[in-house]
Parts: structure tokens; sequence; C-alpha cells
């Protein structure tokens, strides 16, 4: 009888082995994610607690996605909190006539900040306070960010650069991140608000539960604005995937000219 | 100020347009493709570049008259097909195929496939997930 037994759970073992070695096309992005709360029936707990690092703060690491706010970044605030100066509003205004297609996005620039958020794609955070340094890495024309926590201040004259500088900090349990030293290349959303070299983005991360996230985004741009303003965009965690490659120059066919 | 305020008031109703505007990843679809011209073209394909930024497909089409067109016909990226249930043998050479898409603004042989139906198994493939949640 046990020799019967054993023989059951050796093929039973056996077809379990064989079944995970099958290749699935749909694998990669369907693996799922270890660590993360389940409900009884294994779909992803969205209320269940915030995971917290070793130093006691909530971790904001994880697959992220914002959904919605990918042509309008602004599209929940009220008229007037986004007023354009003149020569932002009629670079906006062209960017409007022209269906973005200038866009540089398109031509696989990397989006910038906080444009990189809000492609549809996923990025990555990874809060790392032993190495004091947080990476982004962004699915979307396959770019990153570094936010630095090790109490350097933000360079002073840097080279211009699309995703810019970062320092991060903790205020209670929402991680601060001060990002500078852009150039004026840069597009805030898809519709094509305009950033200049003066653009100074303050993110403020809140991760009030495993599920949901709040990041407050602070645009202070004196060269296009006349004054500050905030968008609350909402991260959802995006788990039981992956990031994939995205080479976006392998075979941009994107047309140069309209 | 009334002149600042018009111009608050231009950009909030261009906003709540663009609001709805589709998504696609890495270009604005609206930006190469008229989107207010939709149609379904069947033909039979000739290649399938399963490549990023965007994945395309190119397909003989015959007219009326007899005459084959060779269009090509953009999807969206690799990572998003993925995820909407494609793989890189989705589409081969011979296929024959009805596209649901846009032109392209130009005027060229070349389009947006929002969606394909085999002919011979009548499968259908959205290229994109959202696609399947809104369609145009």
């Amino acid at each position: 009888m046990e020799k019967i037994e054993s023989l059951i759970r050796m093929i039973a073992g056996t077809a379990l082995l064989l079944v995970f070695a099958l290749p699935s096309p749909a694998q990669w992005v369907n693996y799922k994610t270890p660590g993360i709360p389940r409900t009884p029936d294994g779909t992803p707990d969205l209320s269940a607690p915030a995971p917290r690092t070793a130093d006691g703060k909530p971790d904001i690491s994880g697959i992220w996605r914002v959904n919605g706010y990918q042509y309008n970044i602004g599209k929940d605030l009220k008229p007037g909190e986004i007023v354009m100066l003149p020569e932002a509003q009629a670079i906006y205004n062209e960017r409007r006539e022209t269906n973005s297609f200038d866009n540089p996005w398109a031509r696989c620039f990397p989006g910038g900040v906080p444009r990189a958020f809000l492609s549809p794609d996923p990025f990555k955070i990874l809060y790392m306070p032993v190495l004091k340094v947080t990476v982004i890495l962004f699915e979307a024309v396959q770019t990153w960010r570094q936010i630095f926590t090790d109490g350097r201040e933000l360079p002073r004259d840097p080279d211009p650069a699309y995703m810019g500088y970062s320092i991060g900090r903790w205020d209670g349990d929402t991680f601060v991140v001060e990002t500078a030293g852009f150039h004026e290349k840069n597009w805030i959303d898809s519709a094509g608000m305009p950033g200049s070299d003066a653009l100074h983005v303050t993110e403020r991360f809140h991760r009030k539960d495993f599920g949901h996230m709040e990041v407050a985004i602070t645009i202070n741009d004196p060269k296009s604005y006349a004054k500050p303003w905030t968008v609350t965009l909402p991260f959802t965690p995006y788990p039981d995937d992956e990031l994939v490659e995205y080479v976006c120059n392998e075979n941009n066919r994107y047309p140069t000219a309209k | 100020m009334k002149t600042t305020r018009l111009a608050t008031l231009a950009m909030f109703i261009v906003a709540l347009a663009f609001a709805a505007a589709p998504a696609f990843g890495h270009h604005t679809l609206v930006a190469i493709y008229d989107t207010s011209k939709p149609f379904t073209m069947t033909g039979t394909v000739t290649m399938f570049d399963w490549r990023n930024p965007h994945v395309w497909f190119f397909m003989d089409v015959k007219s009326a008259d007899g005459t084959v067109t060779n269009w090509g016909f953009e999807l969206n990226g690799v990572n998003v097909l993925r995820r909407a249930g494609w793989t890189r043998d989705s589409l081969k050479a011979g296929d024959v195929l009805t596209v649901e898409g846009n032109p392209a603004r130009n005027g060229g042989h070349t389009a947006n496939a929002r969606a394909i139906t085999f002919t011979n198994t009548g499968q259908k493939l959205l290229e994109s997930t959202a696609a399947a949640a809104n369609p145009q």
C-alpha cells in the first residue's frame, strides 16, 4: 500500500514538474508576485496594511501604474489652477493644433518628470534604505530615475537632463522628492503642457495601504506658469506581472514630417 | 485679466476634449491617425513585424477594380499586446483578416488597427486590453 502511495506521489510530482516546465507565452507577464498580501482566493488584497521597510517607513517599492492622466495631467483641477504664461501658452496651443505631433516620447526620448509616470505602461519603484537611493525603472521607452536619500543637496548648475536630478527625504510617513535640473525640451503631459529649464518638481508619495498610493505632484516653473500648481495622482499596484523589455529605437516608424 | 480667464477657459475645454483621447503606448494616436474615419478592411497578411515601439503588420488588400495595394497597420507595443493575449506568432503571412482601424492623416497606405478578426476562425484580437473596455 505504501509503495503504491509513493508511486502515485512520484507520478503526480513528475506531472506537476512537467506542467511548470512547459513553455507558456504568457508566463512572464502572468508570473505571481511573491510576498504580497492576498485574500483566501489568491487575489491581491488591496486594502491590506502598507508593507513597511526595516526603517519603519511605508515601503513604496513595487510595480505601479497610473491610468487616465496620460493626455491631461490637470484634468481634475478647477479652471484657473493652471495659469500658463503667454510664451508657454503659445507653445501649448501649437502642440494642440498639431495633435502632439512633436511629442518627444514618440521619437523615443525619455518622458521626463512627472510625465514618465503617465504612460499606460507600468514602472517599478525600488526603495533601498541601505543603499540610500530609490530607483524607478520605467517600462515606457525603458528609462530610469535615481532619487538619492543620502543627504546630498540638489546639484548647482547641472548639465540639463531629461529626468532631472532627484533627492528624497521622509516627512512622517510621506516620501518627499525634489527634482530639478531639467532642460526646456520636456512635456508635462501628452497634450503638451511645457516645462522649462526652471522647472522644479516636488513629489509627495503617500502609501495609504497595500493597494493605494497617492502622489501629490507640484509643478513649480516660473518661466511657464504664473504660480505653482499641484495634482494628486492615484498610483495602483500592478501585481502578478513584470516589466518587459521596450527598446524604443528598435523599429520606430513614427513619421519625421507631418 | 479677461484674456487670461478666456485662455484658461479655452484650455479647460481643450483639456476636457483630450481627457477622453484613446491611449496608445508611446505616441498619441490622433497625431497620425484620423479617429473620425473608422473603417474595416479585409486582406491577406504579407508580414508581421513583432518589434517595439509599436508592432506592425502588412496586408495585401484587393480593391473593387482588382488592383492590389499593400497596407501597413500599426498596433500597440509588444508589451501591451502581450498583456492583451498576443504572441509573436499571432499572425503569419497568408492569414486572411478583417481589420478595424483608422487611416493615417497623411493619406498614405498606413492605418492604425484597433482589432483584427481571422476570416477562417472568427477569432478576434484587440490591440490592447483598454480597447476591450472602451471600444472607440
